[in-house]
Parts: structure tokens; sequence; C-alpha cells
């Protein structure tokens, strides 16, 4: 029942992985994501866009099965997203990690193991060498040993993703990757990104820069609490687009005049 | 004065070897809980929360006269309510965390002051504030050895949720984890620990046998886990000591205990080769 199955290492396709119909989230009064019906397909790597407050880390976490719906649904393949669990690997935003933690970089990346072991259960022989192939592919295995304040930040971006990797998903979720990395590393993971990509892994990334978004996802969904474009990325972020979706922060008044969930 | 004299001859008396004890079991426990305080910003919060049992053990003497369980209860309920009473705070009026635990807990401290004043005059407020090492009784001893017992086996079996929910709290409620649950069963830990600390340490100078070893160890180590054991041998070291200082000094035997850790710090802090204060000016110099 797997769509994925035998289809890991082609490119973007007809068939969807992920779908949302008409998932809505409220806290309270405050409605954070409205009315959002999508579908992302299998391999395709997508930025979320939006202005800040548009619901990009909501619909990250509605997918991830950690923020309830108000109502509306979310299906990863056929499954509800607690149930699917297995196939998402996450990565947060650094700037909530705290750099100096007396942690390695090989400890971090055992993280991603911990989801699936159970309570009394050690790391096995396979865990482990789905660690050192996830150190391997990301090139720094031989940082393993390494506390993680002893890394560039282009560096350390790679251990998270490499736990990410650890965790054996095909989904990978992605919270603002790009905030908060110089040049250097910026260019280092847009490389990544793309080569994911090319082996047919599914992204989907909160992006706060559409020049970055551009450069390097495929897709974008354009989120101002309701969806306001989604497909190729350039369609997306077309300049009537961006004015719908970010002219807001310039003018918060006319909030009620404006239709809602408004598709491109 | 030979080292017998020194080391040995002091635990000849019951009250010694008890209060040794007390102290090197709160100690592994302390040792413990001290690291994820340290590693997630809490060390004043845990602060604040020691001084807010007051109340609870005062009331409970009050109440039920010297009762190890009563007091102990009392002190839970305490330091519960102001846990829960500031995160409510924090959570349905505009004040911040900080500033709600900060005012609770002064109240709760203020209240419990009052309250020894009503005790019966034998009653020392200095003896629950900063420990006296003749007091501990069988009673207090159990009492020690369960709730030390009982943190160690929680570190053991959890110590995976209990790291990623140190490190990185988004991450383990992403893949599934009871992040608040861990926090939950953190603080009351904490509780549990201090209340049990109180009559070796007292409830203001607890904090010092678990923040002071684990800062210490966080400037030596790179890993999670040899942090946690390098964490408890110096609580044990600092305590034997300690103790050891509080006879032959006649001294409390918190403060002893305290000073004894804090010279553990103090030399970390200075000179640990990769996150010591002499290292960082020298490199600071030579550039």
């Amino acid at each position: 029942m797997n769509p994925l199955k035998n289809l890991t290492r082609v490119g973007p396709s007809d068939q969807n992985i992920l779908l949302l119909r008409a998932a809505t989230v409220r806290y309270g009064r405050l409605t954070a994501l409205r009315d959002i019906t999508l579908s992302i397909p299998c391999g395709s790597s997508t930025a979320v866009l939006g202005r800040n407050g548009a619901g990009k880390s909501t619909l990250l976490r509605a997918v991830l099965g950690w923020q309830p719906l108000t109502s509306g649904e979310i299906r990863i393949g056929d499954a509800h997203p607690q149930h699917a669990r297995p196939r998402l690997a996450y990565v947060p935003q650094r700037h909530a990690i705290d750099w100096d933690f007396p942690i390695t970089v090989r400890g971090v990346v055992e993280q991603g193991r911990y989801p699936s072991l159970g309570l009394f259960q050690r790391m096995g022989r396979a865990d482990h060498e789905q660690v050192a192939g996830a150190l391997e592919e990301l090139g720094i295995s031989d940082l393993a040993s390494r506390q993680i304040r002893m890394l560039s930040g282009g560096q350390q971006q790679r251990a998270f993703l490499a736990r990410a990797l650890a965790q054996g998903g095909d989904i990978f979720l992605l919270d603002e990757p790009f905030a908060g990395l110089d040049l250097f590393a910026m260019e280092e993971l847009e490389h990544i990104l793309r080569n994911w990509e090319a082996q047919g892994r599914t992204v989907l990334a909160a992006v706060h820069d559409p020049a970055i978004a551009r450069r390097c996802f495929t897709r974008g969904v354009l989120l101002d609490t309701g969806l306001v474009a989604d497909g190729p990325i350039a369609d997306v972020l077309s300049p009537a687009n961006i004015d719908r979706a970010y002219r807001r922060e310039h003018c918060a008044h006319d909030e009620r005049a404006r239709p809602a969930g408004a598709q491109k | 004065m030979s080292p017998h004299d020194l080391l040995i001859a002091p635990f000849s008396y019951e009250f010694m070897r008890r209060g040794l004890l007390s102290a090197m079991l709160l100690g592994v426990s302390g040792g413990l809980l001290g690291c994820v305080l340290v590693l997630r910003r809490l060390a004043l919060m845990g602060d604040a929360l020691s001084h807010s049992l007051l109340p609870g053990i005062a009331a409970a003497w009050l109440l039920f006269g010297t009762s190890t369980v009563a007091l102990f209860l009392g002190g839970l309920i305490a330091g519960l309510l102001t846990a829960l009473g500031s995160a409510l705070l924090s959570r349905l009026t505009r004040i911040k965390e900080d500033a709600a635990f900060g005012s609770l807990f002064i109240v709760f401290f203020g209240a419990g002051v009052a309250l020894t004043s009503k005790l019966p005059t034998r009653l020392n407020l200095a003896d629950f504030l900063f420990g006296n090492v003749l007091g501990v009784s069988a009673a207090d001893l159990w009492l020690a050895a369960a709730v030390s017992g009982g943190t160690a086996a929680l570190f053991a079996v959890f110590y995976r949720s209990i790291l990623l929910e140190t490190f990185d709290p988004v991450f383990h409620r992403a893949t599934g984890g009871r992040g608040g649950l861990v926090h939950m069963g953190f603080l009351t830990l904490t509780v549990l620990n201090l209340v049990a600390a109180m009559q070796t340490m007292g409830i203001v100078l607890a904090l010092g046998l678990f923040l002071l070893p684990a800062v210490s160890a966080y400037l030596w180590c790179d890993r999670f886990a040899s942090m946690l054991l390098l964490s408890i041998g110096l609580a044990l070291l600092g305590s034997a000591f300690g103790i050891l200082l509080s006879f032959h000094a006649g001294l409390a035997s918190g403060a002893s205990i305290v000073l004894c850790l804090g010279l553990i710090f103090l030399v970390s802090a200075l000179f640990s080769p990769r996150y010591g204060a002499v290292r960082s000016l020298w490199r600071g110099g030579v550039r």
C-alpha cells in the first residue's frame, strides 16, 4: 500500500505523498491556518512561504501530527500523520539549539534512532550502521567525535540533517533551515537539498525568504493563513501573489476585506 | 593529627555516619538532576523552588509534629503549588514565567517564615534553612534512599527521553515524545529531592548539592553521559569532605558541603583545560 515503495529513485511524479483537505487550525479566536487544500507530489522539494505568522510553522506541526487540526484532514500516503510518524523526519530551527551542550556530532545523529527504540532497547548494530551511513552521506564522519560548537555553521546544519536521515523516514520537514546561516553555509545547504531532490526525497521546508526559495526549491506553497498559491515555484512567486501574501505586513487593518483561502 | 583521626575517626559517631550516608545518597540524585537544571537554564528556578517549600514544611510541623512523612508531603505540596501556580499565571496573564515564579516563591517563603515564628520555641528556623546533620533520623535516611534510588532508576530508564527533552524539546515533541510529561516529572523529582535533602543541607543550601557538581562537570565534559557521571562523582566527593569539614571545624553541615563543592566549582571554572576562564584569558592575551 505504500505508494513510495517503487518510486524512491524517481523524480517528482503524479503520486501525491501528502494531502491536506480543508485543513484549519485555530488557537482560541486566532486562526493560524485557514481551509488549506493542497497536495504535495512524491519526491518534490517544496518551500512553504509567507510572512511571519502566516502559518508556515503551524502547517509543519500539523503535518507532524503534533498540532491537532480544528477541522479538515491531513493524509500521509494513506495514513493519518500520527500513524505515519516513522516516515517523517524533522529538522527544527537552529536558534533553539544550545551549541554549548555537552554532546558530540555522533551523539546528535544517534538521536535520530531514539524514536524507534523501545524503552529498554539499546542501540543495535543496524542502528549504528544507519548512524554511520548518515554521517558518511553528509560528509561529517571525521567530525563525529567533535563537540557541536566546534563546527562551522554549515557543518552544524549537516549534523542535524544527518540526524533526520538517521530517522529513516522518506519525508523531510525542515523548519526555516536557512535562518541564521552564513552565505557559505547557505550554498552548502542549497547543494544538499538539490541532491536530495535528485535522489527523489520529499522535502517540505518553511522558508522565509522568497529569493532563497526560488533558488533551492522546485515547488512552492504560499500562505497567508489561507492558501494564496501552490505549484511550481516560479508561478507561486509571481509579483501579484507576493504582493497579496506579504503586503499585509504594511497595512494590517484590511484583514476582513480580503477573501479567505483564495486560490491562484 | 593522623590521617585516621582526620578521615575515619569522625565516623565512629552514629550521627556522622547518618549524615554522610544521607548527603551521599542525595549527592547521587542531586548530581543527576543538577545536570538537567544547568543545561535547561533552570538553575535560578530551582533556587526559587527550594525557598517555596518552607511554608509547606512549617505547616506540616504545626499540624502533625515531627513526622518525616508529613514534612515531606507538606514540602512537596508547597513546591508543586508554586511550580503549577506560576505555570498557570504565565499562561493566563501577561506575566512571564520568571516573574510569576519570582513573585510566587517570595510570597510562599514569607508565609513560611511567618509560620515558623509561630512554631514551638525549641525549633530553630536556621535548621530548616541551613540544615543540621545532627538531626538526621533513621526515617530521614530511608526517605533519602528511596528518593535517590527512584531518581537514579528514572534517569536510567528514561535516559534518552531526558536527553532529547533537555537538548532539543522541539525535536522530542516532533518525534512523538511526551515532552510535557518529562518536564513535569522532572519538576516533581526536583521538589522530592529538595525536601529529602532538607535535614542535612537545609532548604536554602540543598540546591548547592544539585547545582555545583553539575556546573563543575559541565566545564569538563563533552558528552551528556559523562557529565552525569562526573557530576555524581563530584557530588559524592564534595559531600564526604563537607561532612568531615563540618565535624572538624564545627560548621553547619550544609554550609560546609556547599563550601567544598564551591571549591571544586571554582577550580573547574578557572582551570578547565577547554572551557576554563584562565584558558580563554590566555588565548585572548596571545591574540
